[in-house]
């Protein structure tokens, strides 16, 4: 399988009056291939988004680095932009245009040749099934149906990588289902998709892989069986747990050290 | 950056809470000009009536004496020996001949000088008064068919011009500049705030960043989305603006202005002033959108943007166009700020006052603006990432990092 995203020693701070310097991603570094699903387990405010957003362009690493297809964020941003879909933690919509007006502009701002724009455009709207809702401002739709028109908006120009945050949260069970299904048919096209999520039991159901972040440290990563077996535990929610305590327990013995000294 | 400029545009315009605000502006000012014509108006007739006025007065015949006693019925009026020679804004200039029997009177007046305006409208009605008599004795005398007298021997002649035109004209040079850039005003920052801190709260700015298209790109697509939308609603404001104003003197006119008949609109909207006056609106729309489009990405919420804004808002623009635009004549430190010069610019293009070097200085001072604007604030603009609205900015870490060791000393 071909790497398409390999994050190496990736950190970012931010200052904080408060609390002063923040680390909100620490020294990650993780690999995702072609046609793997790979999730990003952690609670709120473990540092999935920003991981997702410097992969995704929008903010600039301390240190470290994140090539994807081949292309480095910080030196070749435009062919990483060209080479990911990205879906934000909110369906990001503008609200008072319709589905068909933003995936047909979104096509056209990503350089998707004009002849098959049209073909294209009711295409995805046909397989997400928002035909019905097509020409309402996205500002009048569920949340259900936003989510799906923001989906067909990350794909339209069919990149080879997807960054989805969080992308069934707040939905309901029928809604949350059929996004899975289509993230599994765009995995099944081969598709590279980085996927972040709170919910254990989504993450274990789509992932091929699981990395555990907390606290912006990358915790474990490895097959939802590779982690079971490493913890010895069971359900997805008790390995989780299990890592996190083990950081805390080291964390702890660090502190303890530093206090001796 | 079309395809950018036609979501942006497309969001602001369907934006039915954006275009309130607009309306807001034309709703609430134009009964308040309404008003403050209104009280314009009956100032200038109270002042008119309260004024003496000089008639000189010069007969060519020896008939018509009584004709003075008639006229000084007319109070404030003092008559006074003297026949007109050439154009005088003080006096207003009678002669009187006889034309068969009857007089034939020629009036000279200013019709710039609204007093004189005022006071003429009360001689020509005791002139006729006085024509009519004498045509009753006349008839009386001869026994001739009243009929044949109806002619009205009055010439009345105009010394200076129109003067409803140059009243208008001055009003109109100063009011719609003002109130059509402050519809550019109210209309730019209602788009900027949206198109900067509302993109940010709702996260499509996120969205649109990670697209293919340069920084730059989105940034100035942003800009001339504000600008166009400022336009069109500048242009719509001067346009109402006109039409209101001009429906409103239209009827103050007649009344106040009697035998001052029609008020051409060629002589008041002219292709120079229309054009030039779309020149100044677009320009004033671009650097009132570089300014607060800017001042709205520093902000990651609408809330937080319409604060960041306000300031600019009153110290940057209002304040400047309020005080000074009434006040000032033009010369170079007006022509070095920019919507101020531009807006002064407007004025005088209105009022036909075509004065080139404010003009050219004008003209100079806003391509320098436009160059360091494009070479200096846009990146610096880019590089702090405004438009994403984040506050991890390296202005704002520096701020931050600074208000932290403070905190810690």
């Amino acid at each position: 399988m071909e790497t398409k995203v390999k994050i190496e020693n990736l950190s970012k701070h931010f200052s904080d009056p408060q609390r002063g310097l923040v680390k909100a991603v620490d020294n990650v570094s993780l690999e995702a291939f072609s046609g793997e699903i790979f999730g990003l387990l952690g609670p709120n405010g473990a540092g999935k988004t920003t991981t997702l957003r410097m992969m995704a362009t929008l903010m600039r690493p301390d240190s470290g680095s994140i090539s994807i297809a081949g292309y480095d964020t910080v030196s070749e941003p435009q062919k990483v932009r060209r080479s990911i879909g990205y879906l934000s933690s909110t369906t990001a919509l503008y609200p008072r245009l319709s589905p068909r007006e933003i995936i047909s502009y979104f096509a056209q701002l990503n350089d998707y040749p004009s002849t098959e724009l049209v073909t294209r455009v009711e295409k995805l709207i046909s397989h997400f099934g928002i035909q019905d809702y097509a020409d309402t401002y996205s500002e009048k739709l569920s949340t259900g149906m936003k989510q799906l028109t923001s989906i067909a908006r990350t794909v339209v120009h069919d990149p080879p990588v997807l960054i989805l945050d969080e992308p069934s949260t707040g939905l309901d069970v029928i809604v949350a289902q059929k996004i899975h299904h289509h993230i599994f048919e765009l995995k099944n096209e081969g598709k590279t998709i980085i996927f972040s999520s709170h919910n254990m039991g989504e993450v274990e159901k789509l992932c091929d892989r699981i990395g555990i972040i907390n606290k912006g440290k990358l915790l474990a990563a490895g097959t939802p069986d590779e982690l079971r077996e490493i913890s010895k535990k069971h359900y997805m929610e008790d390995v989780f747990v299990f890592f996190v305590r083990e950081y805390e327990k080291e964390i702890g013995y660090e502190k303890k050290e530093a206090a001796c000294i | 950056m079309k395809t950018l400029v036609i979501i942006f545009l497309k969001d602001l315009l369907r934006n039915k809470m954006l275009g309130l605000m607009v309306l807001l502006v034309p709703l609430i000012f134009y009964p308040l000009i309404y008003w403050g014509i209104t009280q314009f108006m009956l100032l200038r007739t109270a002042f008119s009536e309260n004024t003496v006025i000089t008639v000189k007065y010069h007969s060519e015949t020896s008939e018509f004496g009584d004709l003075k006693d008639s006229l000084s019925a007319i109070n404030n009026l003092i008559i006074e020996p003297g026949f007109f020679k050439q154009a005088d804004t003080d006096n207003i200039y009678l002669t009187v001949r006889s034309q068969q029997g009857l007089p034939y009177f020629e009036v000279y007046v200013d019709s710039s000088n609204s007093s004189l305006l005022s006071m003429s409208a009360q001689i020509e009605k005791s002139l006729s008064k006085y024509y009519r008599s004498s045509v009753d004795r006349i008839v009386k005398e001869n026994d001739y068919t009243p009929e044949y007298f109806q002619v009205y021997n009055i010439e009345m002649n105009d010394t200076e011009g129109d003067e409803s035109v140059v009243v208008i004209l001055k009003i109109l040079s100063l009011l719609v500049p003002l109130f059509s850039i402050m519809s550019i005003l109210g209309s730019c920052v209602a788009a900027s705030v949206e198109l900067a801190s509302g993109h940010s709260e709702d996260k499509t700015s996120e969205t649109t960043l990670t697209l293919p298209v340069e920084r730059k790109v989105i940034m100035i697509s942003k800009f001339i989305s504000v600008s166009i939308y400022g336009i069109l609603a500048g242009s719509l404001n001067f346009i109402f603006l006109t039409v209101f104003m001009m429906q409103i003197f239209r009827s103050f006119m007649g009344i106040i202005d009697q035998g001052i008949e029609g008020i051409g609109w060629s002589k008041i909207i002219s292709f120079n002033t229309l054009f030039f006056s779309f020149v100044s609106l677009c320009l004033t729309a671009f650097f009132i959108s570089l300014i607060f489009v800017t001042a709205a990405g520093f902000a990651s919420k609408r809330k937080e943007g319409s604060v960041l804004v306000s300031p600019f808002m009153a110290a940057v623009t209002y304040i400047p166009l309020v005080i000074v635009i009434p006040a000032l004549e033009p010369g170079i430190l007006i022509s070095a700020v920019p919507v101020l010069n531009v807006a002064f610019a407007m004025k005088l293009i209105i009022s036909g006052d075509i004065n080139t070097l404010f003009i050219i200085q004008t003209a100079i001072f806003s391509f320098l603006w436009t160059f360091t604007a494009y070479r200096y604030i846009l990146p610096f603009l880019l590089d702090e990432e405004v438009l994403m609205g984040y506050s991890d900015t390296s202005l704002a870490k520096k701020i931050k990092g600074k208000l932290f060791k403070w905190k810690l000393k």
